[in-house]
């Protein structure tokens, strides 16, 4: 990163339950886009990942329940307290590593619907919970049961990316824009008459200068203003999304820097012939140690 | 702009799911699609004139049919009696039952006693009723002594009248285990569900002038000219005769009895019919036109030629006919031959008429009009114009085959109480109810087992060959496979496969004849190519005779003149129903066309809606002129709009050609139109009206969607769990789609979702899209986008493991002797757990074999894994005895992967190449990431612009929250689709052309361009790689050549071949050439002998005292020096034994 005067810079404009929008300066295109990518695929939460089932008498195949299940989001906030599956010492599971959810729900009246939704899951752990908008919220709905029909079944949550899986993912949508002005040329827009009348000018186009007719193309000039906006999923508060995924980068680059300076110590003292680590092996390690 | 009337309607739909109405059906227009088929059932028991049965009932088609039967005749030879034949047994048939479908009697458990369409399914069985037949008899002239016999089960079509859930509402369909919205209109065969293929054949009762040059071929002195008329009794049998012009003049009739054809002088018939004289026969072909020298020298000959006979009256010529045909009609000994004259003019000739005066006065007309064609004054009709067309409704054919093997049966027991007479004079007597029985016995009469032959197999078998041109096709089963090609096998309609191995294309042509009423976008392509068609969705099948009783006292009233014998020259014959019933100057036809036209649309006079008039004014050489009205069931009609009283009319095939319709409002030419289409999608079929904006698109790609609809992974039905279908897919994440047109809800399409909407971005990224070849979002496929089940059926039926009559020896059920193993998957029954997931090879079921003692565990087969979804125990019919069926359903999940195929619904399909994380697929400012991405190469030159319309609509309807209208031709050049989209787009703060500025996931960069973005439906098709996938390293290999097997299934290889080796060959790399060939194939070695160059001779040495090694010897030279050890193909060796075996020796030059 190449870094004169100020460092990177973060501007949150918008801040609530399930949304960060925040521009982020001084910083290099790259490191915009490995924050990006970082959220949407590196930040771990916990989801459903096994479902154990007892008994599933509804219309739903046992598969398909499955699969809703693992994509209703559960509260993360304390996901650096668990450890990856690959990791933990236990066979199959243990709360070192998982979190048991149970559903059962039966419908016993005649021409009763019963909507079993994520409210029902009973979590074992109360700080790993589906997500709720509010106590008014009804819940995601996972299956509808008729007379007779009963569901019994274990979950085990899992910690996870978003790049093993999308149901790991703490974000919905990264909303991600710089140069709104397209100042840079980056773009060349498809027009049938003026630019300016057919493409709408996004709401980042007011916290940019807007360029004068006859501002000079610099074509030297890069991208240094990032306009976000993230939506979570509510697994995770949006700023702690951010700011897990900058630890994430942060990490990785540490764990590179240090290959790197291994990398060098062999090229000036190791002696010739001595097996060391070739430098690559480290950040495999490192690597493994995320969770892949 | 289209006016916003469609909604998603989402609450209204799931009231109606939660609380099926008891009245109504949800859908009525989805309920009168399978109408031709179930009014056609209907018309066997119950025939009534006009929609509703309060306009009058007339006997079924069943009850006409016993009376064109008729009675049958056996003598027993005893001395006295009539005539000298001995005494005289007649018999008929007087009324056929055809019951509900019913529980066996033999049960003795149920209370309930129907029987409903689900269980039949469920159980693979017939749905049928049983088949009752009274037959009647009488002795000389004794009294009528009747028997009531049981003809075995007929089948019964689902929803008929016949059927027990007729008139169940939603909410006891459902009740009942069927769809809420059950159309009916199949029979169910062996638990399949059957239908009877709509048919063209030709127009009913309507003269054509053919010219066909094999006519040639008949004999010396024949033309090509002809004239043929598809004549229809009343109970809708045919019989197909016509007229052959020979080089001479004269004419012969032609007719065809038991599948021989006949050529009869066209003189020898009319002056059979009625007692006539040459001068009226001349008078009635002539109609005065005296000028006509063509005419009249032809006439004149043929009338000289045939005084040739001598036959100069009716009884003469009667006589004489008879005779002739007496050993071809096969009537009884006492019937003169007068009477067989006259019975042979009752069955054959004109038979849609009943009385010889119209028999006479059409043969008459067909005279004169093959004259005309002959002379050029008219020219030849176009048999594949739907002009002269209509359709063989499967209701009919059915009453139809019911009634020739009612005609067999009788002939059968006539020909078994002949044999007997012959063989035991003695003991024979017609007086004794008993003999008489026992000789019925004799007789197989189980029809019900020869309709269920004919649906399952669609074969027809058939003595007399019911003026088919066809033996075989005639039933198809209605695959689930979706709901749109489950509601088109009801609609389509065929040709005829004769026209399928025809050389020609011209019958496969879209001739402007067929407007409205075949679809000219639906039909496949390849081999059935227009062929194979689909009825607009507007157009009806008549199943009904419109009442027309009145109708030559109006039209006399309007000036026609009843008098059929002589006409003015140049006037215009008037028929109804292919009766002569008078003649009128062509200006008073016109107006006598247009007054009627006007009184059937108003209502006035009781003219029928359903009333057809086809006026042919007089032309140039044109279609031969006169008012042709017709008011039979099995036209097809269409509603169309009367401008001058605002209302609609129903315009037949045979009209419309010379009637003016408008399209559009602006086509409207106030001088000429009478009529208007009600909205240019009628001319559509309901798949092709299913298509967005179809008309935006390229033709081809509509075609191609209208394939590609019926092939996709969707819903097929929503009582799943009551199907027992081999193979059904389903689609888990199915969505209504935001743009569809107004049909959509008309049709409750939205009850059987099809695809998905997927955000789909046009560009050209990684390369992994090129060729028609397509990305996914692989986190979207993680979060269920296009996620697929298969369910596939097993049936275990003990009895096909024991030998017919041995007693039940096999159990379900585990023995002491399981292993521990199977007892993971299969229960104490000997059946697998609901829910389990099998392997390849793992125990599937088992049964105890009472014999042995031994427990034989049945292994489930299937690359893939399956869970066992539903195990069904299929009792007998009677419900007495053992258990020794089951049908286990499985469930194979399908999740996409990289090469299946999809598409969106404008004939643009692709297989999926790659699934990109999120993280790498670009993304809009938005934050939005495609689900799917195709490549810009897709449209240059397919032009599926309606594609783009909807991807503009769809990202629109999106925004807002609304449902777009994709009805076609809603748009024109003053207010376009892209303007009223776009508009909706700048609305929402987006780009009014669809496209957005882009980054690319992998670097963050901005894109060089934008990228035209959109919601656009996708469908999921049914091929997947996982059913086609073959590989292969080694495996098996056939036994005889040694080389490897063919065939996916016997994990076989693909073959390497001919064209394969020239373009290795060609490329010069003769080791790979090799390596295919032979090292990979059949690669052996063997023993040549040098000396004697054979391949055959060396063979190993017996192991003697003398040495124990076995050397290798050449038999002939009786050395072993000279034999070595070659690499040959182990075919060659093959080929080298063949030869020996056939004295051929093959010489082997080895260095």
């Amino acid at each position: 990163m190449d870094i004169e005067g100020a460092g990177p810079e973060i501007a949150i404009r918008h801040l609530d339950k399930d949304r960060v929008n925040f521009v982020l300066s001084n910083a290099d295109l790259s490191v915009a886009n490995a924050l990006r990518r970082a959220m949407i695929s590196e930040v771990p939460t916990i989801a459903i990942d096994i479902v154990q089932f007892e008994e599933n008498t509804t219309v739903l195949a046992d598969e398909f329940l499955a699969h809703r299940l693992g994509l209703i989001p559960l509260y993360s906030a304390n996901v650096e307290q668990f450890k990856y599956t690959t990791e933990c010492v236990c066979t199959e599971y243990c709360s070192a590593c998982s979190v048991v959810l149970t559903l059962e729900a039966k419908c016993t009246r005649e021409g009763e619907t019963v909507m079993v939704t994520s409210r029902d899951l009973q979590s074992h752990d109360p700080k790993v919970s589906p997500v709720m908008s509010d106590e008014f919220d009804r819940g995601i709905m996972i299956v509808k049961l008729h007379k007779g029909q009963e569901i019994k079944l274990t979950c085990i949550a899992r910690k996870g990316l978003g790049q093993m899986h999308a149901k790991w993912s703490p974000v919905s949508a990264v909303g991600f824009e710089y140069d709104p002005h397209n100042r840079l040329r980056h773009l060349e827009y498809w027009i049938e008459e003026d630019a300016k009348k057919e493409w709408p000018l996004s709401r980042n186009a007011d916290f940019e200068e807007p360029p004068r007719d006859d501002e000079p193309f610099d074509y030297n000039a890069e991208p240094n203003k990032f306009y976000y906006d993230v939506e979570t999923v509510g697994s995770i508060r949006p700023e702690d999304v951010v700011s897990m995924a900058l630890d994430v980068l942060q990490e990785k680059l540490k764990v590179t820097e240090a290959a790197l300076q291994e990398g060098q110590t062999m090229l000036t003292g190791g002696m010739p012939g001595e097996p060391t680590n070739d430098g690559w092996n480290q950040p495999v390690d490192a690597m493994n140690a995320a969770g892949w | 702009m289209p006016p916003q009337t469609s909604q998603f309607h989402t609450v209204t739909r799931e009231t109606f799911a939660r609380n099926p109405s008891d009245k109504q059906f949800e859908y009525p227009a989805l309920q009168t699609l399978t109408y031709p088929h179930l009014k056609s059932f209907n018309a066997i028991t119950e025939c009534c004139h006009g929609d509703s049965a309060e306009d009058g009932l007339s006997p079924g088609l069943i009850e006409r049919a016993l009376e064109d039967i008729g009675q049958k005749v056996v003598f027993d030879g005893k001395p006295g009696g009539v005539g000298g034949y001995g005494n005289k047994l007649s018999m008929w048939v007087e009324e056929v039952q055809i019951g509900r479908p019913a529980v066996s009697e033999r049960d003795t458990h149920s209370v309930n006693r129907l029987m409903f369409p689900s269980e039949c399914r469920e159980r693979l069985v017939n749905y049928a009723g049983r088949l009752m037949v009274k037959l009647c008899w009488r002795v000389n002239n004794g009294p009528v002594q009747t028997e009531l016999k049981q003809m075995g089960m007929a089948p019964i079509m689902v929803k008929s009248n016949l059927c027990n859930i007729e008139k169940f509402s939603p909410r006891q369909l459902i009740d009942v285990g069927e769809e809420c919205e059950e159309m009916g209109g199949y029979f169910i065969v062996n638990g399949l569900e059957k239908i009877i293929r709509l048919l063209i054949v030709n127009r009913r009762n309507h003269v054509m002038a053919v010219v066909r040059p094999s006519y040639a071929n008949r004999g010396p002195s024949y033309t090509p000219y002809g004239c043929q008329i598809r004549s229809v009794r009343p109970d809708e049998t045919s019989a197909t005769v016509g007229l052959n012009y020979l080089s001479d003049g004269q004419v012969m009739f032609r007719f065809s009895w038991r599948k021989q054809e006949f050529l009869v002088p066209v003189l020898m018939i009319i002056k059979s019919l009625v007692d006539t004289s040459d001068m009226e026969i001349f008078q009635a072909i002539l109609r005065e036109d005296f000028d006509n020298t063509f005419v009249t020298d032809r006439v004149e000959l043929m009338l000289r030629k045939f005084k040739n006979y001598e036959l100069h009256t009716r009884e003469q010529c009667l006589a004489y006919l008879g005779d002739k045909f007496r050993v071809v009609m096969n009537q009884a000994e006492d019937v003169s031959d007068v009477d067989v004259g006259k019975f042979l003019l009752q069955k054959v000739v004109l038979v849609h008429l009943k009385h010889n005066r119209d028999k006479f006065n059409m043969l008459a007309y067909m005279i004169r009009k093959l004259y005309a064609l002959v002379s050029g004054e008219c020219a030849p009709d176009n048999p594949d114009s739907p002009q002269h067309q209509e359709v063989l409704l499967g209701g009919f054919l059915y009453a139809g085959i019911l009634k020739e093997k009612l005609e067999d049966w009788l002939n059968g027991i006539r020909m078994e109480l002949m044999r007997d007479v012959r063989r035991n004079p003695a003991s024979a007597d017609f007086l004794d109810r008993r003999y008489l029985m026992k000789i019925i016995g004799r007789v197989p009469s189980d029809i019900g087992q020869k309709l269920h032959y004919f649906l399952a197999t669609g074969n027809l078998v058939s003595s007399t060959g019911m003026d088919m041109q066809q033996t075989s096709g005639y039933t198809i089963v209605a695959e689930k496979l979706n709901f749109l090609r489950y509601l088109s096998h009801f609609r389509c309609i065929h040709r005829g496969s004769f026209f399928a191995e025809l050389k020609t294309t011209t019958v496969r042509k879209l001739l402007p004849e067929a407007w409205g009423f075949l679809c000219p976008v639906h039909t496949p392509d390849g081999t059935p190519c227009g062929l194979l068609n689909h009825l607009s969705h507007s157009c009806k099948v008549l199943t009904y005779f419109a009442r027309v009783d009145h109708l030559p006292r109006l039209l006399a009233s309007l000036g026609v003149s009843l008098n059929v014998v002589n006409p003015e020259a140049g006037d215009l014959s008037v028929q109804l129903d292919g009766r002569l019933i008078g003649w009128c100057s062509p200006k008073l036809a016109e107006r006598v066309a247009r007054e009627l036209r006007h009184w059937k649309v108003t209502g006035q006079h009781d003219v029928p809606l359903d009333l057809e008039i086809g006026y042919v004014p007089p032309s140039n050489r044109g279609q031969y002129p006169g008012l042709y009205l017709f008011a039979s069931p099995a036209r097809m009609m269409r509603p169309v709009r009367y401008l001058a009283a605002d209302r609609k009319d129903m315009v037949g095939s045979f009209e419309q050609v010379y009637m003016e319709i408008a399209c559009m409002d602006d086509e409207v030419d106030p001088k000429t139109s009478t009529h208007q289409e009600y909205t240019p999608t009628n001319i559509l079929s309901v798949v092709a009206n299913l298509t967005p904006f179809s008309d935006f698109n390229q033709s081809p790609r509509n075609m191609y969607q209208c394939q590609m609809g019926k092939q996709t992974m969707g819903t097929p039905a929503q009582a799943i769990a009551k199907r027992t279908d081999n193979k059904l897919y389903r689609l888990q994440t199915g969505q209504t789609p935001i743009v569809r047109p107004k049909l959509h809800d008309s049709y409750g399409i939205d009850g059987f979702p099809n695809g998905m909407n997927a955000v789909v971005a046009v560009i050209s990224y990684t390369g992994y899209d090129m060729e028609d070849a397509m990305i996914l979002n692989k986190s979207g496929h993680e979060r269920g986008f296009g996620y697929g089940t298969v369910y596939k059926s097993e049936v275990v039926d003990l009895a096909d493991a024991r030998r017919r009559g041995e007693a039940t020896r096999y159990h379900f059920g585990l023995g002491a002797d399981t292993p521990r193993k199977v007892l993971e998957k299969l229960d104490l029954d000997g059946l697998p757990f609901i829910g389990i997931k099998l392997r390849d090879g793992d125990p599937m079921c088992a049964y105890v074999d009472d014999v042995t003692g031994r427990t034989i565990v049945k292994k489930f087969k299937g690359l893939e894994d399956g869970y066992v979804d539903q195990v069904r125990l299929l009792g007998s019919d009677a419900g007495d005895k053992e258990c020794q069926k089951v049908h286990i359903r499985f469930r194979i999940t399908r999740s996409p992967i990289i090469g299946d195929k999809f598409s969106s619904r404008h004939g643009q399909k692709g297989v999926c190449s790659q699934k990109w994380p999120s993280v790498d697929m670009p993304w809009t400012e938005s934050g939005i990431q495609p689900d799917v991405i195709i490549n810009p190469h897709a449209f240059p030159s397919r032009m599926t612009i309606g594609m783009f319309v909807e991807s503009l609509a769809g990202k629109s309807g999106a925004l807002h929250g609304i449902v777009q209208d994709s009805t076609p031709f809603q748009f024109n050049e003053q207010h376009t689709a892209a303007d009223y989209f776009g508009e909706q787009l700048a609305k929402a703060g987006y780009n009014y052309h669809g496209n957005e500025p882009m980054y690319s996931g992998i670097t963050g960069e901005e894109l060089r361009v934008d990228i035209y973005i959109g919601v656009v439906y996708y469908q999921r098709l049914r091929h997947m790689v996982s059913d086609k996938y073959q590989v292969r390293t080694t495996g098996p290999v056939h036994v005889l050549t040694q080389q490897p097997l063919k065939g996916r299934k016997r994990a076989g290889g693909i073959r390497f071949g001919e064209m394969e080796r020239d373009s290795l060959l060609a490329h010069g790399v003769s080791f790979l050439l090799q390596d295919r060939l032979m090292n990979c194939s059949d690669y052996t070695q063997t023993h040549v002998c040098k000396r004697c160059r054979s391949i055959v001779s060396p063979a190993a040495t017996a192991v003697s005292a003398a040495s124990t090694r076995r050397t290798v010897q050449c038999r002939i030279c009786e050395r072993d020096d000279a034999v070595v050890l070659i690499a040959v193909p182990y075919v060659f060796r093959y080929l080298a034994t063949e030869l020996m075996a056939m004295n051929i020796r093959l010489d082997l030059a080895v260095n």
